[in-house]
């Protein structure tokens, strides 16, 4: 389309039909302040901050939701604009309780950024002195009325971002509440605790119980990585101060995930309470006694080396680095040829389709087919992007032996043996997508592969690194009891590994690589401490094949060390060539 | 050239605008060579000159009757009035009080107290009563020059200070001495 040209504050700046008058001044590097505006969100215009003067207009226009046209005259900050804007300001000021020195958002507060911007250095209204709720019902964030100015990002964030619509406005005027439902306490309301409401809020209103008040905003480092809680991948920034964690945030820019996160990446990541492993630990005449790296690989390496292979086995989680796992397959499959190599998470899917299909294409399709998957439980953000879809009317179909949260989304429900009405409906789309999850059965893939061509198919796998895991040829089925000498990379797994200690034979020689202390550490006759996913860069494939990295935030704790030092390390010791390892990984989504 | 008078007063503060006031360390050696200081709290001589003072500095909100009676001299006998902090500009910790209302923030104070043992709402005819409400200064009094802050830094009150003797008014505050916190 050909663009226009239109006049702001005097300078010629050529826009794009369509854009809004916002869009076109900032894209022109004219700065219009603005507070319940957010990019990630549909321009609702609400608080007036943005207004601007518009030669022809009558009143002034909130630039936010103003359509740019050809030779427009705009003023963003004549006399008229600013005094409506502090006039604004000041009533903003005058409700509720905008005291800065108590707020643990002073420093990074849009309000409180505005008010200096336009000089108010003292209030013109009477403050409100009504005094509202503090909702701290949900265990990770809280929300303080005292704060909220109805900027409506929350709300708008919980609808257009998570799909979710737990949050709203009650009431009018000056008596308008954020409620969560039917004004039931969030804790106790459908909020999904994913937090998106906490990193849009432009005041102190909503607030990450866990690092409130901890830092001013001016003393904190953001490390930009991936989240590996599960086979999404999110970005997000790790927020720093003083080399402790203070909270996880969004990053807008990031692929596949756009800047959201689920609860359990960006609040419960940070709650692990398990005891660290911070050295290598060696059982020497039935006693566990902490040794040196040196002597730990070298003993690693003897029993390695000495195993014939159809006993040895090798147990990876699949949140491991693409190094790390091209390690452990120059290891165990090219040199050692163990006879026995599985994942820790066994509810991994066979991979039949080809990779075509990616996330983003879940909200350009008109039909979602998601097959034996629980994506709320599984993938959150995956679940967010589907509900997303399904607001916007795409259809979603599920095949499943049992019901999900995402159930009451969908148009149909099949059970398995059903799988051919839903591949009739995927011929009739014209843009089908298909999720597909680990209870696929080879039948159900066999009548999927009709609709192959016409359709996009997108695994949801567990762990992170699972698509590379299985390209490596790492996920087998794997039965413990039948090794005498078995490497567990156990990573930060939690689940199965009491199962998985309990599965192996008493005379078997066991090495656990892994960050936390569990029962299967307690077993194993040797312990190699692996850093946590906040200490260790690599790269990653997701669960639709997109290339990921992540970057260290904190240095190791203790004597730990990275997945890939330490399988590098084994390695060189075994005589193998470490940097050849990385031949074999796949060239994912490049 | 005769210096510039300066008195300082404050009402219900907490002192720490006055401290600030103070952290300005060896440059207020450099400051008394432009001004006197007729008269603060912290000094011998609480009670601004019936004379007149160009600057008056007021600190602290207004909480009570005695705080309304010395906004007003401090009004009446200086040419220009700044109110410093968050206290004198916005009400500030003080003003947390209209949250809970005058009557119960005694009462919880006086009477209620874990600790308090046959407590008494002070009633004394010399003490100033409680307002309803707490406000800032500007309620009460034509304020000149506001300089929020909690407390402003020293260099804050150096920037007012010398905008004021260069004539420089009203003062408008640059962003770096300019804070709510």
């Amino acid at each position: 389309m050909s663009s226009i040209t239109l006049t702001i504050n005097g300078q010629q700046v050529s826009a794009q039909p369509g854009q809004t008058v916002l869009q076109a001044a900032r894209a022109a590097g004219i700065d219009i302040p603005t507070l319940c505006h957010h990019p990630a969100l549909t321009p609702s215009g609400g608080c007036r901050v943005c207004l601007v003067e518009v030669t022809g207009q009558r009143a002034l226009q909130p630039s936010c939701t103003f359509p740019v046209a050809d030779r427009m005259e705009i003023q963003t900050e004549s006399p008229k604009v600013v005094r409506a804007r502090r006039f604004v300001l000041e009533l903003l000021f005058s409700e509720r309780n905008h005291f800065c020195m108590a707020c643990q958002m002073s420093g990074a507060c849009e309000l409180q950024a505005l008010g200096y911007r336009y000089g108010l250095d003292h209030w013109v209204y009477p403050t409100y002195t009504q005094r509202f709720a503090v909702d701290a019902s949900p265990p990770h964030h809280l929300m303080d009325h005292n704060r909220c100015v109805l900027c409506r990002r929350c709300v708008r964030a919980c609808a257009e971002l998570v799909g979710n619509h737990a949050l709203d406005l009650r009431q009018r005027g000056a008596h308008s509440m954020i409620c969560a439902d039917m004004d039931v306490p969030l804790g106790e309301s459908s909020c999904v605790g994913c937090g998106t409401c906490v990193n849009v809020c432009p005041t102190g209103a909503l607030v990450d119980k866990r690092s409130a008040f901890m830092a001013r905003p001016e003393d904190v480092a953001r490390v930009a990585t991936i989240c590996t809680q599960c086979s999404i991948g999110c970005g997000l920034n790790v927020v720093m101060h003083r080399g402790q964690v203070l909270r996880l945030e969004s990053r807008w820019d990031a692929p596949v995930s756009g800047g959201l996160l689920c609860r359990r990446g960006r609040f419960e990541a940070l709650q692990d309470q398990r005891p660290r492993l911070l050295e290598p630990l060696l059982r020497e005449n039935g006693r566990s006694a902490p040794a040196s790296w040196n002597y730990a690989l070298a003993e690693a390496a003897r029993h390695l080396d000495q195993e014939s292979s159809q006993h040895l086995g090798l147990l990876t989680s699949t949140r491991l680095t693409n190094d790390a796992l091209a390690l452990l397959r120059a290891i165990f499959v090219r040199q050692l040829r163990a006879a026995h190599r599985g994942a820790i998470a066994t509810a991994a899917p066979e991979l039949p389709f080809t990779l075509c299909g990616k996330l983003a294409d879940i909200a350009g399709s008109d039909l979602i087919l998601l097959v034996e998957a629980d994506p709320v439980r599984d993938q959150p953000v995956a679940s967010f992007f589907i509900k997303r879809a399904v607001d916007q009317g795409t259809r979603l179909v599920t095949v499943e032996s049992r019901s999900t949260d995402l159930t009451p989304f969908a148009e149909a429900s099949f059970l398995p043996r059903d799988m051919a009405i839903a591949v009739d409906l995927i011929q009739a789309a014209a843009k089908p997508v298909i999720l597909y999850g680990a209870g696929l059965q080879k039948s159900e893939a066999d009548l999927l592969r009709k609709v192959e061509p016409r359709a996009r198919f997108i695994p949801l796998v567990p762990g992170v690194n699972t698509v590379t895991a299985a390209a490596l040829g790492l996920i087998n089925h794997i039965n413990p009891t039948a090794c005498s000498t078995l490497f567990i990379a156990a990573a930060d797994e939690n689940g199965a590994l009491d199962q998985v200690a309990a599965q192996i034979g008493r005379s078997a020689f066991v090495i656990v690589m892994a960050c936390y202390a569990s029962p299967l550490t307690e077993r194993a006759d040797l312990v190699l401490p692996m850093a946590t996913w906040l200490e260790r860069s690599g790269g990653f494939t997701n669960t639709d094949g997109t290339p990921l990295r992540a970057h260290a935030a904190l240095p190791a704790s203790g004597q730990s060390r990275s997945d890939w030092d330490i399988l590098g390390r084994l390695a060189e010791r075994l005589g193998l060539d470490a940097g050849a390892a990385k031949a074999d990984l796949p060239r994912c989504g490049a | 050239m005769s210096k510039v008078l300066i008195a300082t007063d404050w009402l219900a503060a907490c002192a720490g605008c006055h401290m600030s006031l103070l952290d300005m360390d060896e440059r207020i050696v450099e400051l008394l060579n432009h001004v006197t200081f007729t008269s603060s709290p912290v000094t011998d001589l609480k009670h601004p000159p019936e004379s007149g003072v160009t600057v008056g500095v007021l600190t602290g909100a207004i909480s009570n009757t005695h705080n309304v009676e010395v906004a007003h001299r401090m009004r009446a006998r200086c040419t220009y009035l700044v109110a410093v902090g968050d206290c004198a500009t916005f009400g500030g910790i003080v003003a947390a009080r209209n949250l809970v209302g005058t009557e119960a923030a005694l009462k919880r104070a006086y009477l209620e107290t874990e600790s308090t043992v046959d407590g008494l709402i002070p009633d004394s005819p010399e003490l100033g009563r409680p307002l309803p409400a707490v406000t800032g200064i500007g309620e009460v009094v034509k304020v000149d020059i506001f300089l929020p802050g909690c407390p402003p830094r020293p260099d804050d009150f150096l920037y007012v200070f010398s905008e004021v003797l260069a004539g420089r008014i009203p003062v408008v505050l640059p962003s770096q001495h300019f804070r709510y916190d």
